[in-house]
């Protein structure tokens, strides 16, 4: 079942890549080598919110179940990103879970390492502010960590994996890129989540502001994913699904960035209270954040078809 | 499917953070008595000292419910130089089951007994 979920999402050739792989799979210093650059990856994309405030104080001021929720979430986003472009990528299913257990237990310890040398967690405070805090900012070092193979290796390492690092592209369907949109809507989102800014700017604007709002996320997005010629955009559909159109997919992008929104305003307490246009000024305003998450998550895994992008990653896969 | 030890002491550690952070949050949050928040405060007279600013007592700021709570407003009051004085001070946050230390300053050394209460706060 977990096999056809993955092929299904076009994640299904992760495999067949170790062949060629440059050093002997079992070797200590290759795997220690993976592991301090998923902890970099990890602190590369965590850095801002370790040193947000709100972060901090969200980390002692939401519900346990809250943040269990918000674990949950990025566990099932990082089983999918490990898939995608984890650290290791000759794995069967149960493989794929253990990577993902080992990306989110790195992120613990990179996040309980980082908070004690800025000095925000430490003996003097309560367990449940201290492990709060570590649960929280695990979220942004997980995806940090996920990302850390494919996207921040070395050039010969990918090439040597997947005999081109646009490998990937070509193995990416319509719904892993939706996939990875959530994921990177959900990153981006939780940047700005926290703060007050996306609420303010969502209680202050009307209802013809945020229409032209929702407007402009659509229309920017679907021309940074289809018509900009980014590295990893598509000129042409990416497969024969509905969704898989340049229209209909940053349609089905949006909509997910704003159920992303919904979800990060509601786990930080943001929708306690407010009545339902405050709610929806919310959802739209941290949803232009969300929404351009959702296209760099999209470019980043590429996926173009046989005219995609102008030297985009979808063209190398298919030249 | 491990291969060095390496993968094997990284995934021991993994399992032991997770199970760490994920139990201790299933386990406080089922348990968790759902006390409302109760800031207190206690001053140490004895840990008084001069600064340039007159003098400064310190005092524990103790939650010791169950919820955080926000803008604690507490105040503390002395007999100085023949008038009462007072000094306030805001706490931002104070998690539960947390303490902080805090410093109440007075124009010079009290005279007697300094009393200082939690004046207001709130629930996030």
């Amino acid at each position: 079942m977990a096999r056809k979920l993955l092929k299904a999402c076009g994640m299904g050739q992760a495999g067949k890549r170790s062949a060629t792989r440059r050093v002997p799979e079992d070797s200590a210093s290759q795997s220690a080598q993976d592991l301090v650059r998923a902890a970099g990856g990890g602190l590369l994309i965590g850095l801002p919110l370790l040193f947000t405030m709100e972060m901090w104080w969200h980390g002692f001021l939401l519900p346990h179940w809250k943040i269990l929720v918000l674990l949950g979430v990025t566990f099932v986003i990082v089983i999918g990103y490990s898939a995608l472009s984890g650290f290791r990528r000759d794995r069967s299913v149960v493989q794929l879970l253990v990577d993902s257990v080992e990306t989110m237990g790195l992120a613990a310890v990179v996040a309980t390492l980082a908070l004690l040398a800025l000095g925000r967690i430490g003996p003097d405070m309560g367990l449940r502010e201290v492990v709060g805090k570590v649960a929280l900012q695990m979220i942004p070092i997980a995806f940090g960590a996920s990302l850390a193979a494919t996207q921040l290796a070395a050039p010969e390492d990918s090439d040597q994996d997947t005999g081109s690092s646009a490998g990937d592209s070509a193995a990416v369907g319509t719904v892993g890129r939706l996939f990875v949109a959530a994921g990177a809507a959900l990153l981006f989102a939780l940047n700005v989540a926290a703060t007050e800014e996306p609420m303010l700017l969502g209680i202050q604007a009307g209802p013809w502001l945020l229409l032209g709002v929702m407007v402009g996320s659509y229309l920017v997005t679907l021309a940074i994913v289809f018509y900009a010629d980014f590295r990893g955009g598509s000129s042409a559909p990416i497969g024969a699904g509905v969704l898989s159109g340049p229209f209909t997919e940053t349609a089905a992008a949006y909509a997910i960035s704003l159920v992303v929104s919904l979800l990060l305003l509601w786990s930080f307490g943001r929708t306690d209270g407010m009545g339902l246009s405050a709610v929806i000024g919310q959802v739209v305003m941290l949803g232009v954040v969300a929404s351009f998450g959702a296209a760099a998550g999209r470019l980043l895994v590429g996926g173009g078809g046989p005219s995609g992008g102008g030297g985009g990653r979808g063209g190398e896969a298919s030249g | 499917m491990r291969k060095n030890w390496v993968e094997w002491v990284a995934l021991g550690i993994s399992v032991l953070a997770i199970v760490a952070v994920v139990g201790f949050l299933a386990v406080d949050g089922l348990t968790n008595r759902g006390t409302r928040a109760m800031p207190s405060a206690e001053l140490d007279p004895g840990g008084g000292y001069a600064t340039d600013l007159g003098w400064v007592v310190p005092a524990s700021v103790r939650n010791d419910g169950d919820a955080p709570a926000e803008r604690i407003v507490l105040e503390a009051s002395a007999r100085v130089d023949g008038e009462r004085q007072t000094s306030t001070f805001e706490i931002d946050f104070l998690p539960a089951a947390s303490e902080v230390e805090v410093y109440f300053g007075f124009d010079a050394e009290p005279e007697g007994e300094v009393e200082v209460r939690v004046v207001a706060f709130g629930v996030p």
